[in-house]
């Protein structure tokens, strides 16, 4: 896994509320979770160097083969993060929340296009990695699905 | 027909019309006439009443009629193989179109509303239109590549619609990024390009194109920034079917060169007729705002503005503006 891609996944636990992040990517895993007691991100993974950020420790263990998969979905495009198809409106999915394979997951405007971003497994969506209105680079992870 | 759109072609020539003349054109009771007169007027169309004389629009319209819209683009030897619906009222016509490509996928599918209940603008902004009275337009096209790829779509349309106005007789529109119709500094047109498909494509887009034809003053309170309307710049009443031909004619042949070139084929056009091209300008993305000059666009539709320290940045979305003294 790219060494970004770990920066941005410690970055974005600390920005969010979540206690922890797990991603399988091939043979390949990484969980990122945040310590109870003094709110330190702290880095599990399988075969990558850790990373080092901001007020962050790392340390490098094995995820072992108990760690539950997850299907990462990730920004096909740059733009600006929606969660709702309007201000106002119900967000697609929430945490939790089954979805099936083709079902919108969010939109991605650009230039007044509104992309709507679908999700291509199914499952329960268990992280929603960015905030609404939030700007997205491509290849961005935006949600987990298991 | 509903009795509302016969009404509308009884007044459409601004004269007055009494209720007992219109409910004898039409079978129908006077009261039923009243009735309709009331669901008009609540849409927004301003219909004057005058004891003794009658009903009358405040303003003349032309009502969208399919076989003229058919007529015009047989001229132009465009053949609509998507077909066209042309709704009396609908929430939004793109999304009408979105949930129509639930079914086999429609290529080229045409949709006008006269009346647009839910009309969008960008980012759950409405979108104003006096009913029977502007173009409220979109339509549906399959494309091979993904969303990413697309993203240029959206600056070539605009650069379609501005070529459609020239066409109508309408010189001195400038574009403004990324695909805002302005005439004289005031927006005469907008659009919105909604896209669903998988990242690597293929990818459906519906494109949806609000022209304003006449904005009625009630409506002009809605709108929260400098417009205009095209009768305000012709002094006449808009044709509204001749023009919805030429903007369909000008979208298909767009799309066409889109699906082989890309932006490609439009970059050119569209820095030429960008008004802010070379400009200082402010550009507010949320709660952020960025200031510098307009140095174009890229090969994905993205403007680069410089800031003065000689830092360049992209951006994909943001509302701009001239930046003031």
């Amino acid at each position: 896994m790219d060494i970004r891609k770990v920066k941005k996944l410690i970055e974005m636990l600390e920005e969010s509320s979540l206690a922890e992040i797990e991603i399988h990517e091939g043979e390949e895993s990484i969980r990122i979770s945040r310590t109870s007691s003094v709110g330190e991100t702290v880095v599990t993974k399988g075969t990558v160097a850790p990373a080092q950020s901001r007020g962050t420790t790392s340390e490098e263990r094995d995820t072992g083969a108990s760690a539950p998969p997850g299907h990462v979905v990730t920004s096909p495009m740059v733009g600006t993060f929606y969660r709702a198809p309007s201000p106002g409106a119900s967000p697609f999915v929430e945490v939790g929340v089954e979805v099936n394979v083709g079902d919108t997951l969010c939109i991605i405007e650009a230039m007044k296009m509104l992309n709507e971003i679908e999700a291509d497994k199914a499952g329960t969506v268990r992280a929603i990695l960015r905030e609404n209105g939030q700007p997205v680079e491509y290849g961005d992870p935006l949600f987990i699905i298991e | 027909m509903s009795t509302r759109s016969e009404i509308v072609k009884l007044l459409k020539d601004g004269r007055f019309h009494s209720g007992t003349d219109m409910g004898r054109a039409l079978g129908i009771s006077r009261a039923a006439v009243c009735k309709g007169i009331k669901a008009l007027s609540d849409l927004g169309l301003e219909i004057h009443k005058v004891s003794g004389r009658g009903y009358r629009l405040a303003t003349p319209l032309q009502p969208l009629d399919k076989r003229r819209i058919l007529g015009h683009l047989s001229d132009k030897g465009v053949d609509l193989q998507g077909g066209l619906d042309i709704l009396e009222s609908v929430d939004s016509t793109s999304r009408y179109l979105l949930e129509k490509l639930n079914a086999p996928p429609i290529q080229n599918a045409v949709c006008l509303a006269e009346v647009q209940l839910q009309g969008r603008g960008r980012r759950g902004r409405s979108w104003a239109a006096t009913p029977y009275s502007n173009l409220m337009l979109s339509m549906a096209w399959r494309l091979q590549s993904g969303p990413a790829v697309v993203s240029g779509l959206s600056l070539a349309a605009g650069v379609a619609v501005a070529r459609a106005l020239d066409e109508y007789g309408v010189r001195e529109t400038a574009l403004k990024w990324p695909n805002d119709v302005l005439w004289k500094r005031r927006k005469l047109a907008g659009l919105l390009v909604d896209v669903t498909g998988e990242a690597a494509g293929p990818c459906f887009v519906v494109l949806g194109v609000g022209v304003n034809g006449y904005i009625s003053e009630a409506d002009a309170e809605c709108i929260d920034q400098p417009w205009v309307d095209l009768q305000s710049i012709t002094g006449e009443t808009v044709d509204r079917n001749h023009l919805a031909a030429i903007v369909i004619a000008h979208l298909i042949r767009m799309f066409e060169a889109f699906s082989k070139n890309g932006l490609a084929a439009f970059r050119e056009e569209w820095e030429r007729r960008h008004l802010y091209n070379g400009k200082r300008v402010r550009l507010i993305q949320g709660d952020t705002e960025f200031q510098g000059e307009v140095e174009g666009i890229d090969e994905t539709g993205a403007l680069h503005i410089r800031d003065d320290g000689g830092v360049k940045k992209v951006f994909h979305s943001g509302e701009i503006s001239m930046r003031p003294a």
